[in-house]
Parts: C-alpha cells; structure tokens; sequence
C-alpha cells in the first residue's frame, strides 16, 4: 500500500499530459505579435478548452506550401491567410468549405467578411487599411499619384508587386492615372519612374528602418504598420489621398480532412467573438472584423476600424490578384526591375 | 609518418563522414532537382527558361561582374597591404595584422548596416558632400551597384590580405633586393618576382573572394535591395517570395558551378605562368 499510493500519484500525473495532448489544434499564423497574440487569444482559449494549441508562423509562402505538402495527412488544422493565398488553396482542392452553424459568431461580422472568397471557403477575421505614409513637414500627399510626382522623385519606395502592398498600391495608382482596369499602363508608367524610386520593399518593417533613416520620405503602407511610424522621433502622418485608401483582408481557413475540425470551429469562433475581437483591437494587435467590437478612441485612432471606414476600403478581389499576378509580376521584371 | 595507412584514413575519417554527409549528399540532390523535367526525367529545360528572362540575364551578367570586380579589386589593394605588412617588425605586423583580422570576427550584418550610415541620404559622405558644396542636394549612394561592390569588398577583401599575407612571408627575404640590385623595376619585381612566387596566395584569396561575393546574400540584400538584384537575392526570392524551388536548384546550381569555375580558372592561370 505505500509503495501503491506514489504510484498511483505517478501514474496520475503521466495521464493528465496524455489526456491533454488528446485536444491538440494545430494552427498556422503570420509571425507578427506572437507574444500579445498569446495573452490576448492562445492562453484564453487553451484556458476554455482545456486543449494544447501549437501554434506554427511563417511567411505566406513557407506556411502555404507546408500545408500543400500535407495534403494528404494535414498536419495544420486551421490557418489565417490573406483572401488571394486562401482562394489559391481552394482552388488546389486544399480547404473544406466552413459551416456557419458552427460559427455564431459570423453574424456579427461585417458584410465583406462574412464569405469574402465565395463558397464559405473562409471568414474574415480582421481589416487591413492601406494609403501613404509621409512627412507633412517636408512634402504634402493629396492624391496616390503623388507617389511617382516631381516632389517625391529620389525620396519614395514602393512596395514590390510580388507583396500584399503591391498590387494594392497598383490599384489606387491606376485610380489616380485613370487605368482602373488595367495595372499595365500603370507598371509602365512606375517604369517610366523607377530611377526615381530608392527601393522597391518586401516587407514594411523594411520600411520603418528607410523612413526612420529620412532615405524615403513617403510610401504606401498597411495601417497594421502604422503603430511603428506613430511611435518614431520624427514626424510622419497617414494621408487621406482623394482616391480613398486601399485595402484588404486577412482570413480563416480550415485544411480539408483534417480530423480536426470541431476544435477548430471552436477556436475559430472564439476568435470572432465579441470578447476577443474586442480585446485584440484594444492591444492594437489586429483591427476587428466583428462589427459590435467597440474600440476605445486611442485603438480606433491606430486601427481600420468602423463601418465607415471599413465600407470605404478600396478591396481588390482576390480572384482578380489570382489571375493576373503572373502577367503583372512579368511586367514588372521586364519594365521595373530591368 | 603514420605506421599504417588505417592509421591515416582513420584521422581523416571524421572529416570525410561529416563533408559526406553534410555537403555532398544535399549538393547531390540540389544537383539531381535542377536536372529534373516537369513530366518527370532529366531535363534542362529549367536552364534554358532561366536564361530566357532578361532580368536573370541581367542578374546573372551583374553577379558575375561585381563579383570579378571584388575579386580583383581585393587583390590589388591586398598585394600593396599585404607586401606593407610583411616589411614591418614583428611587433607592429601583429597589430596591423590583428586590425585586418578583426573586421572578420564582427557579424556580416552589424559591418553591412554601418555602410548605411555612411552611404545613407544623411550619412558622412552625403554630409561631406552637401558641406562642400559639391551637390545641393544629397546624392543617392544606397540601393545602387556601387554600395553593393563597396560593401563586399570591405566583407571579403581581410579574407584575401591574409592569404597574400601568408603567401609573401614564405619569399625568400634576400630575392627582392637581389632583384632591385640586378636592375629590375619595382613593376618588373611584381610581375617576374612577387607575383609567381604568390600564386597559391592569389588562387586561395582570389576563390575565397569571388565565392564570397557571389554567395553573399545580407550585403546585396541590405545595400541593393530588389533594385541591385544579384543572384543569391534572386535565389531568395524565388523560394520566399514565388515557392518556386525550380528556377532556385537551377541559381543555385549556376552558382556551384561559377564557384568551382572560378577556383579552376585561377589554378589554370597560376599553373600556366609558372
């Protein structure tokens, strides 16, 4: 008996793993605010469950491709994407379509988001605003075609049109130039300019650094990033050009078979909860796709938040990027880039 | 000097297992993934799509030129430091020798983001400039093939001082002043003397520089960025950016290949003079 009792105290101790690793989500984000997405979301809903999260980060390209290699035995269970690298993994047969009702919390979500790919492929989860950020003290921003003026040549970056950025920054340049249909008069004419662009960057913490160095004194820019410009020495500003800002969405997927999915349901819609969505906006970590979120005005002030703002974002269908990307891409080699 | 030659092959055991296993086997499937065809097979077809792009030709001619450029810059500045340092005493060839070296023990990075305080649009050459009146408005330095081959060589040019360095304490110390008292010029010493008495130096430090600077990726990256494209960026881009790890096994295949060429090239060259 008292060799059984630190036995059975042993075994006990073995089991509670065991029985928790038996509620594992496998998750695969962007690797940007892990630490706050943890306090804000993981630990939370690990709390709730009473289940493991692994969580997986990468850039969209290591995280797609990993998901396609396990296509026949997912090791992702859920993944949030952009909605172009999410309708690319549909299209390959690699997602299941979402059941609404397993997720309450998608009536609460505005309009755009709720099927933003089409055949309830994904859910929006967070908004994304996109204009120009620059130096008021040094030169002024009315119009997105500003970017390739005599004010800014020598002193302006782009983002490459292989990013997220690009083809937005495309967009909204074509609205300036008049080409709204047609990115390849509008790559032409960044061709035409391309002496007068210092870089052409992947990343926007590429371009904190070039801004914060005064290399660029203005460039397109996610409002995601914007926190990094605000809390700089020096004084830059987010402009309200007169084509409006661009803007885009990231969303949720779920991996086709894989045996999952009920713990996924479950995370998902805590995520787009109310609570959640409310609280990640208020750490400023991601803008909230759920339209009862109240922010504080501080959040609001650093984020794509509202229904106003949000019905205005100038959105490029993902099949559109889809589609055309390879014939811009090439453009853009041929003429840009040289 | 071994008893056996088990002995031998045992010492040198280790050495091979581990350049086995982590160099050659994953060159040799890098190799066999540049050589497959879509629809299965062995192919070249990857080569032939790379090198139908203007802009892989264009990345292709600039790796190739700025890393010649690198290499034989090093090598002119090396062979005057180099000879400077051979002809100093003991005591302050080991500190002159010491400041060589220590460049190399600072992280790529950290020696890479300096040049951007000195090439930047208010760095201490813009600030020289404007100062003087040169420009009246500061010039662009960065993002531009120059900040590219200054930094590379400031990166790799320790790498051939010390393999010049090595090579001319190993000249006799009475050949050089015989030549001079024979009558031979200073060029005439470089050429007919120091120059065929250095070669090993030269193939060691001219490989170990032109390597460097075809495979280095931060220095392009920071100081070029997508505007000075050269292949180890490309490389960079094809995997992260497109996922398309053909047209990568094939840069990276044409780099091997450009490595090795040139290490042969420099034998051929040394081989031939001698």
């Amino acid at each position: 008996m008292k060799t059984a009792l630190p036995l059975l105290a042993l075994a006990g101790t073995m089991a509670s793993p065991a029985l928790a690793a038996d509620r594992t989500l496998t998750i695969s984000v962007y690797s940007f605010a892990q630490d706050e997405y943890r306090e804000a979301l993981y630990d939370p809903f690990e709390e709730i469950c009473g289940c493991e999260l692994v969580v997986e980060t990468g850039n969209s390209v290591e995280r797609m491709a990993k998901i396609e290699a396990n296509a026949a035995d997912p090791v992702i269970d859920m993944a949030v994407i952009s909605t172009q690298d999410a309708l690319s993994l549909a299209r390959k047969g690699l997602i299941q379509p979402l059941d609404s009702a397993k997720l309450s919390n998608v009536a609460k979500l505005y309009d755009s988001a709720k099927d933003p790919i089409g055949g309830n492929m994904a859910v929006g989860y967070t908004y994304y605003a996109s204009s120009i950020v620059y130096r008021p003290d040094l030169v002024e921003i009315g119009s997105w075609g500003d970017l390739l003026g005599a004010d800014l040549a020598g002193q302006v970056a782009l983002p490459n049109v292989t990013t997220t950025q690009g083809p937005l920054t495309l967009m909204m340049l074509g609205k300036a130039q008049g080409h709204e249909d047609d990115f390849a008069p509008v790559i032409s004419s960044i061709g035409d300019h391309a002496d007068d662009i210092v870089t052409f960057f992947s990343r926007s913490s590429e371009l904190v650094q070039l801004m914060n160095q005064q290399e660029v004194i203005a460039a397109p820019v996610g409002r995601f990033a914007w926190a990094s410009f605000k809390n700089a020495g020096l004084p830059f500003a987010w402009a309200e050009p007169a084509e409006g800002q661009a803007g885009g969405m990231n969303v949720m997927i779920l991996t086709k078979g894989n045996g999952n999915e009920d713990l996924a349901y479950e995370f998902m819609d805590y995520w787009l909860s109310t609570e959640v969505q409310t609280r990640i906006g208020e750490r400023l970590i991601d803008s909230p796709a759920n339209r009862e979120a109240v922010l504080s005005d501080e959040a609001a002030e650093n984020l794509t938040y509202g229904a106003e703002v949000i019905e205005a974002l100038n959105i490029l269908p993902a099949a559109e990027v889809l589609d055309k990307r390879e014939a811009w891409v090439s453009q853009w080699n041929a003429e840009v880039i040289r | 000097m071994f008893r056996n030659t088990r002995e031998g092959l045992a010492l040198a055991l280790p050495a091979a297992i581990f350049s086995t296993l982590l160099f050659l086997v994953p060159v040799g499937i890098l190799l066999s993934e540049a050589f497959r065809g879509s629809a299965g097979g062995w192919s070249v077809q990857g080569y032939i799509d790379f090198f139908s792009e203007p802009l892989n030709r264009t990345v292709f001619l600039r790796t190739l030129k700025l890393g010649l450029l690198v290499a034989g810059t090093a090598a002119v500045i090396g062979y005057a430091a180099a000879f400077c340092i051979v002809n100093l005493g003991p005591k302050t060839r080991g500190k002159v020798f010491g400041m060589v070296v220590l460049p190399l023990m600072i992280s790529p990075v950290a020696r890479t983001y300096a040049w951007i305080v000195i090439l930047g649009r208010t760095g201490i050459v813009n600030e020289a400039i404007t100062g003087l009146g040169l420009s009246d408005t500061p010039l662009r330095l960065l993002f531009t093939e120059t900040a590219v081959f200054l930094g590379l060589l400031q990166l790799f040019l320790p790498l051939m001082i010390i393999s010049l360095v090595s090579a001319m304490e190993n000249i006799p110390r009475d050949v050089i002043p015989a030549a001079r008292v024979l009558g031979a010029s200073w060029i005439e010493v470089f050429f007919k003397v120091i120059l065929p008495l250095t070669k090993e130096g030269l193939v060691i430090g001219g490989t170990l520089v032109f390597t460097g600077a075809l495979t280095a990726y931060i220095t392009p990256a920071i100081l070029g960025g997508s505007k000075v494209l050269m292949l180890e960026t490309l490389l960079y881009q094809r995997v992260n950016v497109s996922n398309d790890f053909v047209s990568a096994s094939v840069i990276a295949m044409i780099l091997i290949v450009m490595s090795f060429s040139a290490n042969l090239l420099l034998k051929r060259i040394a081989t031939a003079r001698s």
